[in-house]
């Protein structure tokens, strides 16, 4: 099994806070990857690492072998890392559409001033929002769709930029639980397809039912790893969420 | 069909447009009038300009007017020292403020919100105070005359062939923007405004874009200072690096609304109309400026999008009224309306 991401003793500190220690972990190409750990442990601060959202103080990343450290988030973004956050973000006065499509890249002066409503991009937006059951949406401002609507708007556009490892950053926050399965499916059938995912979740059900591979963090770094079966019994894990 | 009804009256508004352009100068009852309309026009030109920066990505420029006294002086620079003909120089120095915009823009573009609006402003200032100082150069305080472009003219005429150049370059600045507004570019540039970092997540490269699109704004400015110039004929950097010109831009921007293309156009015939209303009743006092302060308060508090996109709400609601929920159904409808019932189970 080839490896997708992988930190080597990445470290970041807001001041007297060290948020990663150390931070050294791998995940796998092609597999459903799950990162779980404490609040507070640096789980969003790994994910704005590796995406280049902040600067890691010391340590390396790489993607598929090469260094992506210093690179800008929409760099990161190009070569194949999309992401969503933690507290869902979308375009709120654009279209549900226009939210999509804004994740479409230009190439060039040419591409850049051709019309951004181009029909094949059109077909393929709309394509993954019927995909998430949110076609009939297409022309609504973000602004007036509910928190799951907009979750599922925020992960049509991520989907819409092709990349080939999405990073989910709490897809379960807030959502209710038919919504939970429905996500819970399409990221196997997207893994199915050939899409690698790391996602940083709270909710044990969805994490142990998706995932092929888990790693824990505990104040910054993983304390364990390995398939959901054995992390469900380890006792470091339990000690770091339970403190027992 | 809302679309078309759209594009009618898009169409129906640039024809009326184009018509009051055209006649305006006739209409003028007298070359004061048609001054005043000509500084309107600057106005809609300016707060166009402006538009590509402040409506698409939402950064808030003070420093704009900074860019047109640029563009003014260095058309009046290029014919007076370097003896280029009239038009060439403006063209030319639409293309020097164009290049000056790089590095402003990869320096004042690295911050965002407030900030940015402070940087802003100190490049008004600054270049107020090189401009005053250099006056071996610039003519500082005592001002920098300016040769007229078309000698054998009378004012009357004058002001009539620059009212079209005026009218001209709106033209072009808001077919401008309006091609960038439809294209993938403009997409970009709005999710900027929208959440920068997130627009940089989904991939946009938004400084490149940022700059771009200042560069774009900082080249239709600096043709708006320009032609200004060159039918003014006089230039005093007090007056042409202005921390209100930039705020007049800002306002007309916002009264007309920032999201749509003739917005700033509505705007500069509000506030550029008010403001001659203002100077021509009370003279040179401060009135004008406390009715700009209070047309300020009143947009944001009660129309913060801006007057069109308020008058379309208002069309809006009125054509939801009269499509309302409760209306007469006949019984050959309700009829009709069973059997589709029928026939879908």
């Amino acid at each position: 099994m080839t490896t997708s991401l992988e930190t080597t003793d990445l470290r970041k500190a807001f001041g007297g806070v060290v948020a990663l220690d150390g931070a050294t972990v791998s995940f796998r190409h092609g597999q459903v990857n799950a990162l779980i750990g404490p609040n507070g442990s640096g789980k969003t601060t790994f994910f704005n690492c590796v995406t280049g959202m902040i600067r890691a103080d010391s340590g390396r990343i790489t993607y598929r072998g090469s260094d992506i450290a210093r690179k800008a988030p929409h760099a990161i973004a190009r070569a194949g890392v999309g992401r969503t956050f933690q507290l869902c973000r979308v375009f709120p006065r654009m279209s549900a559409l226009d939210n999509v499509l804004a994740a479409v890249r230009p190439g060039g002066l040419a591409g850049g001033l051709r019309g951004a409503r181009h029909r094949a991009e059109v077909d393929r937006a709309r394509g993954w929002l019927t995909r998430l059951g949110i076609e009939h949406l297409a022309e609504i401002e973000a602004r007036n769709m509910s928190w799951g609507q907009q979750k599922l708007l925020e992960l049509a556009g991520v989907l819409m930029g092709e990349p080939e490892t999405v990073l989910l950053d709490e897809p379960a926050g807030g959502v209710n639980p038919a919504l939970l399965d429905r996500i819970g499916t399409l990221v196997r059938e997207l893994n199915a397809e050939g899409r690698t995912f790391v996602i940083v979740e709270h909710n044990m059900d969805l994490v142990m039912s998706i995932s092929d591979h888990i790693v824990v963090f505990d104040r910054g770094r993983p304390i364990a790893e390995g398939p959901p079966a054995l992390i469900r019994t380890d006792e470091r894990v339990l000690g770091a969420y339970l403190g027992v | 069909m809302p679309n078309v009804s759209k594009r009618v009256l898009t169409g129906v508004g640039l024809v009326l447009l184009a018509a009051a352009a055209i006649s305006f100068p006739s209409l003028a009852p007298n070359p004061y009038i048609l001054s005043a309309g000509i500084v309107v026009v600057n106005y809609a030109v300016l707060a166009t300009s402006w538009n590509f920066v402040g409506g698409f990505t939402g950064y808030i420029s003070l420093g704009h007017g900074a860019l047109a006294g640029l563009g003014g002086y260095a058309t009046a620079l290029l014919v007076t020292k370097a003896g280029l003909p009239s038009f060439v120089a403006l063209a030319v120095a639409a293309l020097l403020v164009a290049a000056l915009a790089v590095p402003i823009g990869l320096a004042a573009l690295r911050v965002r919100g407030a900030s940015f609006v402070i940087v802003s402003i100190a490049l008004v200032l600054i270049l107020l105070l090189v401009f005053q100082s250099w006056a071996s150069f610039t003519g500082g305080s005592r001002g920098l005359v300016v040769p007229r472009p078309f000698p054998g003219l009378l004012r009357p005429e004058h002001h009539r062939v620059f009212f079209y150049l005026f009218s001209g370059l709106l033209a072009l600045a808001l077919l401008a923007w309006w091609l960038i507004d439809r294209s993938r570019f403009g997409l970009g540039l709005k999710a900027i405004r929208e959440d920068e970092d997130k627009a940089e997540s989904l991939g946009t490269p938004t400084f490149a874009y940022k700059l771009i699109v200042f560069v774009v704004s900082a080249a239709f400015t600096a043709l708006a200072g320009g032609l200004y110039a060159l039918w003014f004929g006089d230039l005093d950097p007090v007056f042409q690096f202005s921390i209100l010109t930039g705020s007049y831009l800002v306002l007309m921007a916002l009264l007309g609304g920032v999201r749509n293309l003739f917005g700033p156009l509505a705007g500069a015939l509000i506030v550029g109309i008010a403001l001659e209303y203002f100077k021509g009743q009370f003279g040179n006092t401060p009135l004008h400026l406390v009715a700009t302060g209070v047309l300020l308060g009143l947009v944001v508090m009660f129309m913060p999008d801006g007057v069109l996109p308020a008058l379309g709400s208002l069309v809006q609601r009125f054509r939801k009224a009269e499509q309302g929920s409760i209306r007469e159904v006949s019984a050959s409808e309700l009829l009709a309306q069973r059997k589709r019932e029928e026939v879908r189970q």
